[in-house]
């Protein structure tokens, strides 16, 4: 199906300046198309920078420069009676009792919806009968019993498991942000990429359109473990794509480990955990994740690429080599330089071996119908829509 | 001060305009406190930062509403009518400067390292350095690009007021801010940089 360009309304949907149709209309084609996706983030950081924008203070002495100047100014004759002034002042009055209201409302900060599913869970220290709110600041906490579900704006929920904290640190039309300090949560998000976030201790989770989980222990080590469509796992120095039935561990002070599809063998599993340990003794953990792996792992091999030395790069590119050659355009000395361009162009036919049903990332709107589909029936509904 | 300028502007209804539209200087101090900070800052970000221009602006502006403000009939919101006060006499500054500039002086080299309302005691450093990026990618822009920025972060307009105060469509003031946020970040994409945010 035709779909225009929407890259002149992504201001406006930022927002909140689109009605809820058009809003609908703009996430559809945007998650599908890579051209308005990248002129999204653009804007996207045009806003974040205009915000930045300080409302200055003009200086105490204008009132007395100006006094001076209306003194020249043929000022109209006064007329107001004191019985005018008097309803004037009483007016000022019941103005600022309004105001004080309205600025005590208004900064009211907004949240999410809560739904108790089980259990007494608690926001803040308040617990939660039925249903509550969430504001930004809060913390939401379940107990052994306890379970709830929260709603996240129009774009998707979020499942609370039990002994679980999670706060909620953003929810604006280009970003909506939860903490996760500890426990597990299952997100199903319907929204263009990167809009929602979770924070944990050791990495942060991007939605790129799908339904996950997430754990993190007392530790502040975690596991994503994807359902559905995609999802980004970075810290400030890596960034790991998990796609559907795969996972990826993190690991505080580490960030994002190497993701890996949950079907591999148990061998494979525990050579990756140990590389993952200790990199730069894992020529042997190495091996045996090499003498392991199949076409879908190159999902594991691709992400170890800049993850070792260069010998050992070597032997990772020919075995991924021999699993899915390369396309045209793409070398040896390439990749093990690791030209950024290379490795992108690489990926995004490795995709279609990662993605669910043999589909990569979506690149049209027939596609990501196709991967909605795919999710879970009481989200998507029967016939797919959300 | 922002609370208490907000406050203030919260307290600039019908009655006081009126007393305003009679020549009632205490009612019109109540207004000068209420926007004088909005007028300040759109006339300092529209003058390229140079605050003594500001200054002037704001003043001739305040002078001129005095009198202006008797033909307001409130046919539409106050501050509207307020807005395209500021934003012609802007306008006219620009113009006029512009005139008196000799050749190859352009705007962005009027000294934007003027303004030094650095506070930074309350704000961290990197912070700072965002803000006075901002302020210097923002006086680069085209006015009509620059003062929809201006109407909707200083001011905090919706569109339509904004398209109301600049007398186009609501259409145009979308695309012109797109156009201008597409700029900011194309001059400042180096501050894409979650450290610097501290994300």
């Amino acid at each position: 199906m035709f779909s225009k360009h929407v890259t002149k309304d992504i201001s406006a949907y930022c927002q909140g300046e689109l009605s809820s149709e058009e809003s609908k209309v703009f996430a559809e084609h945007i998650i599908s198309c890579v051209k308005c996706r990248t002129k999204f983030e653009e804007i996207k950081l045009g806003i974040k920078l205009a915000e930045q924008l300080p409302r200055l203070s003009a200086p105490d002495s204008l009132w007395q420069e100006v006094d001076a100047l209306l003194g020249k100014e043929p000022a109209p004759v006064s007329t107001v009676s004191w019985p005018r002034r008097m309803a004037i002042a009483a007016a000022v009055l019941l103005a600022v009792s309004i105001g004080a209201v309205w600025l005590y409302n208004s900064r009211k900060p907004s949240g999410w919806q809560v739904t108790r599913l089980g259990g007494a869970p608690r926001i803040g220290s308040e617990t939660i009968s039925a249903s509550g709110s969430l504001a930004i600041g809060e913390w939401l906490e379940t107990d052994a019993n306890s379970r709830a579900l929260i709603a996240v704006g129009s774009i998707g929920n979020v499942e609370i498991d039990e002994n679980t904290r999670v706060r909620l640190l953003a929810t604006q039309p280009t970003e909506h942000r939860l903490e996760l300090a500890r426990g597990k949560m299952s997100a199903r998000i319907w929204a263009p990429p990167r809009l929602f976030f979770v924070d944990t201790p050791s990495a942060v989770a991007a939605d790129l359109g799908c339904e996950y989980t997430l754990e993190v222990n007392d530790h502040g080590a975690g596991r994503l473990s994807v359902t559905s469509g995609w999802v980004a796992l970075q810290s400030k120095e890596r960034e790991s794509i998990v796609p559907a039935g795969a996972s990826c561990e993190t690991e505080l002070g580490k960030g994002p480990g190497t993701p890996y599809f949950d079907d591999s063998t148990p061998e494979f599993k525990n050579a990756l955990r140990d590389f993952d340990k200790a990199p730069g003794n894992g020529t042997g953990a190495l091996a045996s994740i090499l003498s392991q792996s199949r076409p879908r792992d190159t999902l594991t091999l691709y992400h170890l690429l800049p993850r070792v030395n260069e010998e050992d790069r070597m032997h990772v590119y020919e075995k991924m080599a021999g699993l899915v050659p390369p396309p045209d355009g793409v070398t040896c000395e390439g990749v093990l330089k690791l030209d950024q361009k290379m490795l992108q162009q690489w990926r995004s036919s490795l995709e279609t071996v990662w993605g669910p049903g043999g589909k990569g990332l979506p690149k049209n709107m027939k596609e990501w119908k196709l991967l909605k589909k795919g999710g879970d029936p009481k989200f998507f509904g029967k016939d797919g829509a959300k | 001060m922002e609370r208490r300028a907000v406050m203030a502007e919260q307290l600039i209804n019908g009655q006081v305009i009126e007393a305003c539209q009679q020549g009632d200087r205490d009612a019109f101090h109540s207004l000068f406190v209420a926007y004088r900070d909005k007028v300040f800052s759109i006339a300092v970000y529209s003058s390229g930062g140079d605050r003594s221009v500001a200054e002037d602006v704001t003043q001739q502006i305040f002078v001129k509403l005095f009198t202006a403000i008797r033909q307001f009939r409130g046919d539409s919101e106050f501050t509207t009518w307020l807005y395209r006060l500021v934003v012609n006499a802007c306008m006219d500054e620009r113009r006029r400067r512009r005139r008196l500039l000799p050749w190859g002086t352009t705007e962005t080299t009027v000294a934007m390292s003027n303004v030094s309302d650095r506070k930074p005691q309350e704000r961290q450093y990197a912070r700072l350095e965002i803000s006075e990026a901002v302020r210097n990618a923002i006086a680069e822009l085209k006015p009509k690009f620059r003062l929809p920025i201006l109407l909707k972060y200083i001011e905090g307009l919706s569109y339509e007021e904004i398209a109301e105060v600049m007398g186009c469509s609501k259409g145009t003031v979308a695309s012109r801010l797109n156009r201008g946020h597409s700029q900011l970040a194309k001059r400042l994409s180096h501050l894409n940089n979650p450290a610097l945010w501290g994300d």
